[in-house]
């Protein structure tokens, strides 16, 4: 879509757009986009974390893989993976190998966790001829560290990136790339923003589907879909259309890989929940929207990933004690009143995560409450109960 | 005083019930409920049905809609626009049933879709709760479906069941057998009263085991559209003596508006508490 045309979009027509977007996985857009410029690729990843300036740089289209939430019938990925792994494995090999995800010319597995990492090796054997990387962000934050190892890691992705495509991308190139992103992740952070302090006007449903649309749309066009999204909500409140209603604010954790399905963001919006902060989507808030644009660009990714505060199960605390202190954190700077644990079935570092979590939360007397999901949760009905109930202690007994 | 609304949007009816606080503060205010109305949904629009009990409930409280402070929304109600908040029916049969009956300390609210008991305090708060799951055989809904196939209407189905003597047994496990096995009765010439009375106790001793399975004990405040039915109630109270469980089960008129009042109530509740604030945003 041109960039004009998304600015005349109504919020009606943008939502249903970015919905159809997140929720088509055929990858049309992608495959649009390889029609619209030939010869370029497109360079798939998962959650949590990849560099995509890189792939952007050399001027691929990353394409985030999330899944295929209920839309799919999973018949060969679950030959690839025991019972007991968690669903979002399941689903990419089925993109896979059903050919809906031959339009990506390459994978970048970050080191989320084991499973991804099988996943990469799967990959590799089911395609052999597309590239497949595994991307081992470092879990050491000494710059002299995890650093100089980073450095390596990007490097060498960097060269990979500018091989697939056959790119002589500069270091101009990948810091105009940085630009980009930083810019996109402004963005991102006006919209959580503003759905922190006012949750009736950017709505979590809404906002999922926004940045998770963002996922697939080129850069640019998602930038402007951002930008059109903060004024179409401000015009629809100035016009009476959004309104506050007595919700319980709830920050969501444990969500940061695979994905719930829309119809669970909308099910806790309905069970009477504001969901003021999420793990959803990371990649959207991670670096932050300041990574430096002057000088060694690799250098400067590096140097932003080690100086990140922000945290998920897939990233090492070093000081046991701290873990939960950020979440806190979270919790305060948005005003919320509980969390609830969303973490998918089978989940490892989310769910080994949690006890530590909610041990914090309960030093400092926050409310809690936990459910899981997978990506093709269909049986809303006992999360709807569990948030429900929830929402009223808060609301009830709880000090708001 | 403040007024409230709740509305209980169930899956056969809307009920709803003016709600106000007539004097005390948070958990320790007095209540009273000036109106309510309900109506049967019966393949209408949502918003034409519950315009409809609104206007009911309103016109029976001489209340304008205007100086309603707070709208509260509870069942499947969460859909209404105009809510001001929404509760979860737990939280509101619970409320409900204490306000009915300030000695309840359990409400057993059996609807259309699904019968559940919920422990709570003395002030309303919900301790536990334990409900039919999978199977419909223990709701309103079925019962309805029953009456349809024997040819009774609702509001005969209590005095029918009653009068009967010999009731036959029938599945209290799943609907399906249940109608199967009512099917055969009528072919096999049992009379309707004796097979209303063994749907009864069926459905009854379904009611009973969640209220053994939640532990509750006290005075037990039946909510929900199938507390006005006599011969449900009849039964379950044999059931419990013939039993020696003990329980002291009650229904009061307004027993089919528990959810509405307690979302009525929870509503003044946190309209309190939201005036201490400031009230809501309105951009």
């Amino acid at each position: 879509m041109e960039l004009e045309q998304i600015n005349a979009l109504s919020m009606e027509e943008l939502l249903t757009k970015c919905e159809a977007v997140c929720l088509d996985f055929n990858f049309t857009t992608v495959r649009e986009w390889k029609a619209e410029n030939p010869g370029q690729k497109a360079m798939g990843f998962l959650p949590t974390y990849v560099p995509r300036e890189l792939i952007h740089a050399a001027g691929m289209l990353p394409v985030g893989v999330l899944g295929a939430d209920d839309s799919l019938e999973i018949v060969r990925g679950d030959a690839c993976f025991q019972s007991y792994i968690c669903h979002l494995p399941r689903s990419v090999v089925e993109l896979g190998m059903t050919g809906r995800l031959d339009c990506i010319d390459g994978m970048l597995f970050p080191s989320t966790c084991d499973v991804i990492r099988n996943l990469s090796g799967i990959w590799k054997m089911q395609f052999p001829d597309k590239l497949s990387l595994y991307f081992d962000a470092p879990q050491n934050f000494d710059m002299d560290i995890g650093g100089k190892f980073y450095r390596v890691v990007l490097d060498e992705i960097w060269a990979h990136m500018l091989k697939l495509n056959g790119s002589t991308a500069t270091n101009d190139d990948l810091l105009a790339s940085i630009a980009l992103y930083n810019l996109n992740r402004r963005l991102c952070a006006e919209v959580y923003d503003m759905r922190a302090a006012r949750p009736w006007v950017a709505t979590a449903s809404e906002v999922y589907i926004l940045m998770r649309a963002g996922m697939l749309l080129p850069v640019e066009q998602h930038n402007v879909y951002l930008a059109r999204y903060l004024e179409l909500a401000e015009a629809e409140t100035k016009a009476g259309n959004r309104r506050e209603m007595d919700n319980a604010r709830v920050v969501i954790s444990g969500s940061f890989c695979e994905q719930p399905p829309l119809a669970l963001v909308r099910t806790l919006e309905r069970a009477g929940c504001y969901v003021v902060e999420d793990d959803y989507m990371m990649i959207t808030r991670w670096l932050g929207c300041g990574v430096p644009v002057e000088g060694d660009a690799l250098h400067n990714l590096v140097q932003s990933y080690m100086d990140y505060k922000g945290e998920s199960a897939a990233k090492f605390v070093p000081d046991g004690c701290k873990k939960g202190t950020e979440l806190i954190g979270r919790i305060g700077s948005t005003n919320a009143e509980g969390v609830l644990f969303s973490a998918p079935s089978f989940c490892d570092p989310a769910l080994l995560d949690q006890p530590m979590l909610q041990e914090a939360l309960d030093r400092v007397g926050i409310s809690h409450t936990a459910f899981k999901y997978s990506e093709n949760t269909g049986q809303l009905q006992p999360i709807r109960e569990r948030a429900g109930t929830f929402a009223d202690t808060i609301k009830l007994w709880g000090e708001a | 005083m403040s007024l409230s609304i709740g509305i209980d949007a169930g899956s056969s009816a809307i009920k709803v019930a003016v709600v106000q606080q007539t004097g005390g503060s948070g958990h320790e205010a007095t209540h009273a409920v000036l109106g309510a109305g309900q109506r049967r949904i019966r393949g209408r629009g949502f918003g034409e049905v519950l315009d409809a009990a609104m206007g009911e409930a309103l016109e029976k409280a001489g209340v304008r809609r205007d100086e309603i402070s707070y709208i509260a929304t509870t069942g499947e109600a969460e859909g209404v626009e105009f809510r001001t908040g929404h509760f979860y029916s737990m939280t509101t049969h619970a409320r409900g049933a204490l306000f009915l009956d300030a000695d309840s300390r359990a409400a057993m609210d059996i609807g259309a879709l699904h019968g559940r008991v919920i422990k709570m305090d003395e002030r309303g708060k919900v301790l536990g709760y334990r409900m039919t799951n999978q199977c419909a055989s223990g709701s309103g809904q079925f019962l309805e479906n029953i009456s349809r196939y024997l040819g009774v209407t609702r509001d005969e189905l209590g005095k029918l069941s009653m009068s009967g003597e010999t009731p036959e047994k029938v599945s209290g496990i799943c609907a399906v057998l249940a109608e199967t096995d009512v099917i055969n009765m009528v072919s096999r010439g049992i009379s309707t009263a004796n097979i209303l009375k063994g749907i009864h106790i069926s459905m009854g001793t379904r009611c009973l085991k969640l209220v053994k399975s939640a532990k509750a004990t006290g005075v037990i405040m039946v909510t929900g559209g199938l507390a006005h039915d006599e011969g449900l109630i009849a039964a379950m109270e044999e059931i419990s003596e013939e039993k020696k469980f003990g329980f002291d089960l009650r229904v009061h008129p307004d027993s089919v508006y528990a959810g509405a009042i307690g979302a009525g109530i929870w509503g003044l509740f946190r309209n309190e508490k939201l005036m201490e604030r400031g009230g809501l945003a309105t951009a």
